[in-house]
């Protein structure tokens, strides 16, 4: 019912979503819930989690794309910018959101956040700290966990 | 109007200013009071030097602004950097708001660089992309396909259809005060969005909420404005930092310390305010059933509600027993030959220190620690109520006594005044005399000397203000329900004028004393003779509040100490020291 009247231009951003999809990035809404999308995004080259594949959800609510959608990481993964549950501190997500904005330059984001960890605005207070106090051993815990959690198998 | 009343206001004589805040909001009232101080000015000039000390408390250092005077202040703001910068309205909108609404740092900013600030601000000069003049193009947010005529956008060229910028608008509108900062809806741009868009393209609902927001902006961002706290009033108080007492009278009558937003608290500070406000937040729970809202007769034992605002109660008959409400004892021992009215002040700490095992003495300890809270607590609370009453009282009076005493005593409303000027004073009284409450709670217990001087001052603060209280609600009375005009009308006015000023002239030297933390007490015994007789604060005081006495109800004047049983008079200083002490608390001067 939710979706006999979807917004035209969920719709374009699905259709483009699908017969477009950004590299290391796939996204398909779910059948039952044209708001609703199952989110695949590669670990990219180069980080902790090259090799991994990272599962997500993303919801677009009522007021999108007034308002941000909503995104949540639903395999484990070891990220300062990233909590337990999955929740995303991303600056696009919350106040920086533009309606001028998409689900692909989220996705696309959110991407780049894997390469780029940033200690200095943590979600995750223990992770960040050990980022920042032995960098290498918090790369090192990453990978064990990309292994561990998100080997696609 | 409103503006120039506040004019008026400020240029007037110190002591309109008083009547004025505390008029119960009532504009109209206010006019009418300015007219008449001259009839009653007399009241303040009966004591030396209480001139300068009313000039300094009432002097002035804040402007109460209504939302009138400060959408012209915004707007005069607004056009004076419009001139100067050359800018339009808009854009000087912009500026200021992002620099806090501060024209000298928006001057400072801009002719220091220019061009930084307006890449900070977001004022673009040209475009950064063409608008699609007559072409079709499609809208990046909705993805349809528009003709020119219905897109729109901001200088910098990113175009947008006219339904998804009121969609933005309205939707940055009801996140709240960022709407004031709207920037261009493509993420790579920051130009402004400025209120001429805004206006165009809102409802009338939002426009409204925009404007509170803008309105507020000029108040919360400046350092030198805050709204005044009292619940649904929408005056701001502009307030010049650094020139002394914080407190602030806002024209709906409420006063307010305008460093913490608590209600006005003089002579405590704002921490310590904030550490008692706290603890009783804390003890609330406990304080509730202590307290509830009912004492039992002392002597019949049938629960009174205290809805009258003296401490002088009467039980219904037919008991008719009357008591003091603070410490429940008879009411006759309340006069002069206990040593003064109102001697239940004090908190005896000294309890029998007895062969208590340890735990009796932990359990002993908490239970004094609660009771001698409760009792500070007990006092703040009652006085607290007790001027929510007079206030009452007070608009009572002015909006249906006045006009009936007018009549019965044939006398014109304008020379009734000295009867609103009680009631405006024993409203202060009651606000005063709550927080020493707090102060003494906070007194620390080693400073004996320090203790005793303070609760001295306030028990005859108490009993000052009871009198005037008495006088003002139970006495008057009498004039109300004559049938004519009384004989002794003009001697209750004496009387009434009198016990007034006394009262204020002892607050406002018993405000100061306690501000300047006691310091005419030395507790470390180096206090001489002469330091002692010099001091000005409390000193003084008690010299006046002793003549003022001496004129209603007491004759032996300051030295009646001599004949109080349990005491003995100290001949350098006067202080009443307690038997069996062979030297002076108060100077050290031996017997």
């Amino acid at each position: 019912m939710a979706n006999s009247n979807l917004p035209r231009r969920i719709i374009k951003e699905t259709q483009r979503l699908l017969s477009e999809p950004a590299p290391g990035i796939s996204a398909s809404p779910s059948e039952d819930n044209m708001r609703y999308f199952n989110v695949m995004i590669l670990g990219p080259t180069q980080s902790p989690y090259e090799g991994g594949v990272f599962k997500l959800e993303l919801f677009l609510p009522e007021e999108y794309p007034m308002a941000a959608p909503k995104v949540r990481f639903l395999t484990k993964i070891y990220h300062p910018n990233i909590d337990k549950l999955g929740r995303i501190c991303l600056d696009i997500l919350k106040d920086k959101w533009s309606p001028a904005l998409q689900i692909r330059t989220v996705l696309l984001s959110i991407q780049a956040l894997l390469s780029a960890p940033n200690p200095d605005d943590p979600l995750s207070e223990n992770i960040a700290k050990h980022w920042k106090t032995n960098e290498v051993e918090a790369v090192e815990t990453a990978k064990e966990w990309t292994r561990l959690y998100a080997s696609g198998a | 109007m409103v503006s120039e009343d506040e004019l008026d206001m400020q240029d007037a004589a110190a002591e309109s200013a008083e009547d004025d805040f505390y008029s119960g909001g009532e504009e109209d009232g206010f006019d009418s009071d300015d007219a008449d101080v001259a009839d009653y000015e007399f009241i303040d000039n009966d004591s030396d030097d209480s001139d300068d000390l009313i000039s300094h408390r009432y002097q002035q250092n804040y402007t109460i602004l209504s939302e009138g005077d400060i959408r012209q202040r915004q707007d005069d703001d607004i056009m004076r950097i419009a001139t100067v910068l050359s800018i339009s309205k808009v854009a000087a909108t912009i500026l200021l708001r992002y620099y806090n609404w501060s024209v000298s740092k928006v001057h400072d900013e801009w002719f220091a660089d220019e061009e930084k600030v307006r890449r900070a601000v977001g004022l673009l000069e040209e475009p950064v992309v063409p608008f699609p003049d007559g072409r079709e193009m499609t809208c990046g947010i909705c993805f349809e396909t528009y003709p020119s005529d219905r897109l729109r956008a901001v200088v910098c060229g990113h175009a947008f259809c006219n339904s998804c910028w009121a969609g933005y608008i309205s939707t940055a509108i009801n996140d709240g005060p960022g709407c004031l900062m709207l920037r261009c809806p493509d993420p790579s741009c920051n130009a402004a969005v400025g209120q001429d868009m805004i206006n165009v393209l809102t409802s009338n609902e939002d426009s409204d909420k925009y404007s509170r927001y803008f309105i507020r902006s000029y108040i919360e961002d400046n350092r030198k404005t805050k709204w005044c706290p009292a619940p649904g009033c929408d005056y701001a108080v502009d307030f010049i930092v650094g020139s002394g007492s914080y407190d602030v009278i806002c024209r709906c009558a409420y006063s307010f310390c305008w460093n913490c937003t608590e209600e006005a608290h003089r002579p405590v500070d704002c921490g310590t305010v904030a550490k008692w406000i706290l603890k009783n937040s804390a003890e609330s729970e406990n304080m509730n059933w202590i307290l509830a809202n009912s004492k039992p007769c002392p002597k019949c034992k049938r629960p009174i509600e205290k809805n009258q605002g003296c401490m002088h109660i009467t039980c219904t008959p037919p008991c008719k027993f009357e008591f003091c409400w603070l410490c429940l004892g008879a009411w006759s021992d309340h006069g002069e030959r206990t040593g003064g009215f109102y001697a239940c002040n004090r908190y005896e700490t000294a309890k029998q220190e007895g062969v208590y095992d340890d735990a009796e003495k932990r359990r002993e300890m908490a239970k004094n620690s609660l009771e001698r809270y409760t009792h500070y607590y007990e006092r703040w609370a009652t006085n607290q109520t007790s001027r929510q009453k007079a206030l009452a009282d007070l608009q009572q009076m002015q909006n249906v006594h006045l006009e009936k005493l007018s009549d019965i005593q044939c006398q014109p409303e304008s020379q009734l005044k000295f009867i609103i000027e009680a009631w405006l004073q024993i409203v202060e009284c009651r606000r005063v005399l709550k927080w020493t409450y707090a102060y003494g709670y906070y007194l620390p217990e080693h400073e004996h000397a320090k203790r005793l001087f303070f609760e001295y001052l306030q028990g005859e603060a108490e009993s000052g203000l009871e009198r005037l209280h008495q006088c003002a609600e139970k006495e008057l009375q009498i004039y109300l329900n004559a049938e004519g005009p009384s004989k002794d009308f003009n001697e209750f006015r004496t009387k009434l004028a009198g016990l007034t000023s006394v009262t204020r002239n002892y607050f406002e030297n018993l405000v100061r004393a306690l501000e300047n933390g006691l310091s005419d007490v030395d507790s470390h015994g180096a206090c001489s003779r002469m330091a002692s007789s010099k001091s000005l604060g409390g000193g003084s005081s008690r010299a006046r509040a002793g003549r003022g006495k001496g004129s209603t109800s007491r004759s032996s004047g300051p030295s009646r100490n001599i004949d109080e049983p349990g005491h003995w008079s100290c001949e350098y200083c006067t202080f009443a020291n307690i038997k069996p002490a062979t030297i002076c608390a108060m100077c050290q001067q031996r017997r």
